[in-house]
């Protein structure tokens, strides 16, 4: 093969040597892990036995109904934001104090925020007292099993939603204003206009927006997970990373915790191709 | 042209192999053959610890001078899982820190059994069991942990009850609760079981008091009957404590540590279950509360027949890798770590009461003397004896029954079958 052939394939050798090495070879060998044995027969191939005890188990159960129901609360979480910068696109009243203000959570980072929280939220803390004043029973935002995964997940929401904001103001940008001036002398409601106008315009922004969310809500909840309710109560709180992460580090079974990650892989992975598909078809329509 | 292809091609390999490189070049150090220890815990850091190290390292330095000793301090919170990292790999520290219990008994596959090494201080020190697996010990103990129920005597006093005796019967008990609620505003105990400990803590502290000697015993011994009237009635206690408000508001979002502790240290609360060292116990309530006005009691008699003592077990202890070069020069290590004066050390700052039964602690107040008084009768605490798993279990299901999403029955139901598996 003559040099001019080889070079390409040299060229790219760095890059794909690194993804080879360093993400498919460790990612084969985690899988290949969980289909051995912790304590006892450690080392020793167990077959499925790991990802069976997996789904008898009522607690990982659980923790994949919580994915279920971050991805339901998904549009709440895609809509706050785009509300939100809708009014400062409109420019509502003190719209510059706003844009940063509500940039402002985006960078703390979710210990500090979990903190605040717990808090604000504890049973004899100042929101409860709050509730107290208006003549509200005291909520037990973060030992009531019902209510808890909510919490965590508002005060996620709050937390990230600043950089959602800012995609969605740049999106804005791209917006042409003679479209918003045509609907508004054709006498359009602001209802009718974020229908008719702001929507349609703002669809590619929108989408990405909803896989942006939809990554952070399933990658980056562990910190506030483990700050605010350790998983509880009951483990209702739990999500697939907190439990691979107490199977590994409290329970001591590294096998078991890989077979964990490898389900988690695999869900992320369909959300993941899914959205991929989504975006594809959706881009094929402009 | 040849040239102009085969240089980019060099830089791009000599990149790759520079990337590999760097990448994989932060092995755990294990070094010692080159006369290093390396020890692995997470108190070494603690400015309370820093002498209690500094006079262990000086005791190792007297018999083996050419042997340097490194400690390395991991973040608590994250300790078993770098720990087990290193036991996946096959090497590490060569002496580290365990919680007594079942975070050393799931990990002795990675320890050298220490019985040949530390003979002498079998006598001086407590605590061994808390290390010890199939009868061989894999760890010293350096502390010893236990769950004294601590009360406000201050309290006691504004409702016009004598703080020298404490009620010893349970129907005593939560009365004299009654009245000090009705005087003070204080609740009956501070709870704390946002981790899922608090029910551990009540398990230990109540258990002497409800369980017959003999169940007792054999709880420890590994049999345990959980669906025993006296296990039922400690988990149905615990409900009852709960369903009467005898608690703290909010138990299930309240951390032990340290916001239960907080309630207890700023009077909100009479009595709270807390620990023996490292925090929560008899040294940090002293300075909130005052030594004069911090009591120790121990369980009221909850069944007839039943002999309250204070619950404690070998609480942290260091161990030796299997994988060490030199257990001998390892174990000596260990020993000079559990020595006497390094003990007193660290009994006089950190208020730790300390596995070596000669340190002295008269000048400690009250209640530490009480503590050290009742180590004699003393027994190893129950929850202790239960698996990580089934203790993990054990949080989470304590929770719900607080909240009354599951019944007690169902509960020891599902503690019976983790416990057996």
């Amino acid at each position: 093969m003559s040099a001019e052939r080889l070079a390409p394939f040299v060229l790219i050798a760095p890059a794909v040597l690194i993804i080879v090495l360093f993400r498919l070879w460790p990612l084969l060998l985690g899988v290949n892990f969980s289909f051995t044995g912790d304590g006892d027969r450690n080392g020793a191939a167990v077959g499925l036995d790991n990802y069976a005890e997996l789904f008898a188990d009522p607690l990982f159960r659980g923790a994949l109904r919580n994915v279920g129901w971050l991805v339901l609360l998904l549009p709440v979480a895609v809509a706050i934001p785009g509300m939100l910068a809708t009014f400062i696109y409109l420019r509502v009243p003190g719209h510059r104090l706003y844009r940063s203000v509500y940039f402002f959570p985006a960078v703390l980072s979710p210990v500090i925020v979990g903190s605040i929280f717990n808090l604000l939220l504890s049973f004899d803390g100042p929101l409860n007292s709050l509730l107290d004043v208006v003549g509200i029973g005291p909520v037990d935002w973060l030992g009531d099993s019902k209510v808890a995964l909510f919490t965590v997940v508002g005060v996620h929401v709050w937390a990230t939603f600043g950089m959602a904001l800012v995609v969605f103001l740049s999106g804005f940008a791209t917006l042409d204003p003679a479209l918003l001036d045509a609907a508004r002398s054709d006498g359009a409601a602001l209802p009718q206009v974020i229908r008719h106008v702001i929507i349609p315009g703002l669809s590619r922004t929108i989408q990405f927006v909803f896989v942006t969310t939809m990554i952070g809500m399933l990658t980056s909840m562990f910190g506030l997970i483990y700050v605010m309710t350790s998983g509880g109560p009951g483990g209702s709180t739990y999500l697939p990373e907190y439990y691979i992460w107490i199977q590994q580090g409290q329970m001591n079974r590294p096998a078991f915790a890989s077979a964990a990650s490898t389900v988690l892989f695999l869900v992320m992975l369909v959300v993941g191709l899914a959205q991929v598909s989504f975006l594809r078809r959706t881009g094929k329509e402009d | 042209m040849k040239q102009r292809v085969l240089w980019p091609a060099a830089v791009a390999v000599a990149l790759a192999l520079a990337g590999c490189g760097s990448a994989t070049g932060n092995e755990p150090s294990s070094n010692s053959a080159s006369g290093k220890l390396v020890v692995w815990d997470w108190k070494s850091s603690d400015k309370t610890a820093t002498a209690y190290v500094e006079k262990a390292k000086a005791d190792f330095a007297k018999k083996h001078p050419g042997v340097t000793v490194e400690f390395v301090a991991q973040p608590f919170d994250q300790y078993y899982t770098l720990l087990g990292a290193a036991i996946q790999a096959g090497k590490g520290p060569d002496v580290m820190m365990f919680n007594g219990g079942g975070q050393i008994r799931d990990r002795v596959d990675a320890l050298v059994p220490l019985d040949q090494y530390v003979g002498p201080d079998k006598e001086r020190l407590a605590g061994w069991d808390a290390f010890t697996k199939d009868g061989k010990v894999y760890a010293s103990p350096v502390t010893l942990q236990g769950h004294p129920i601590y009360y406000n005597k201050d309290l006691y006093k504004k409702a016009g009850l004598d703080p020298q005796q404490p009620a010893t019967t349970w129907d005593g008990f939560t009365a004299d609760c009654a009245t000090i609620t009705k005087a003070t505003k204080a609740s009956c105990f501070a709870l704390g079981n946002k981790e899922g400990i608090g029910i551990q803590f009540f398990l230990s502290a109540f258990g002497s008091g409800i369980l017959t000697p003999q169940e007792y015993d054999s709880w420890i011994a590994g049999k345990r009957d959980w669906n025993s009237p006296n296990v039922k009635k400690v988990f149905q206690l615990w409900k009852d404590v709960n369903d009467r408000g005898l608690n703290s508001k909010g138990g299930n979002s309240t951390t032990m540590f340290t916001d239960a502790f907080g309630i207890f240290q700023s009077a909100k609360a009479t009595n709270i279950i807390g620990l023996m060292s490292d925090i929560g116990h008899w040294k940090d309530f002293n300075e909130f509360i005052g030594p004069d006005n911090l009591g120790v009691m121990k369980s009221p008699v909850i069944t007839t027949g039943a002999t309250p003592s204070l619950p404690f077990d070998g609480g942290i202890g260091y161990a030796v890798a299997k994988w060490t070069k030199d257990p001998v020069l390892a174990a000596d290590l260990v020993r000079s770590l559990t020595s006497t004066d390094a003990l007193a050390t660290f009994y006089a700052n950190a208020g730790a009461v300390v596995s070596d039964t000669t340190v002295k602690t008269t000048d400690g107040g009250a209640a530490v003397t009480a503590i050290v008084a009742d180590l004699k009768t003393g027994k190893p605490a129950l929850h202790v004896a239960l698996s990580s798993k089934t203790i993990e279990l054990m949080g989470r299901l304590s929770q719900q029954i607080l909240e009354g999403s599951v019944s007690v029955d169902a509960a020891l139901k599902q503690l019976g079958e983790s416990d057996r598996s």
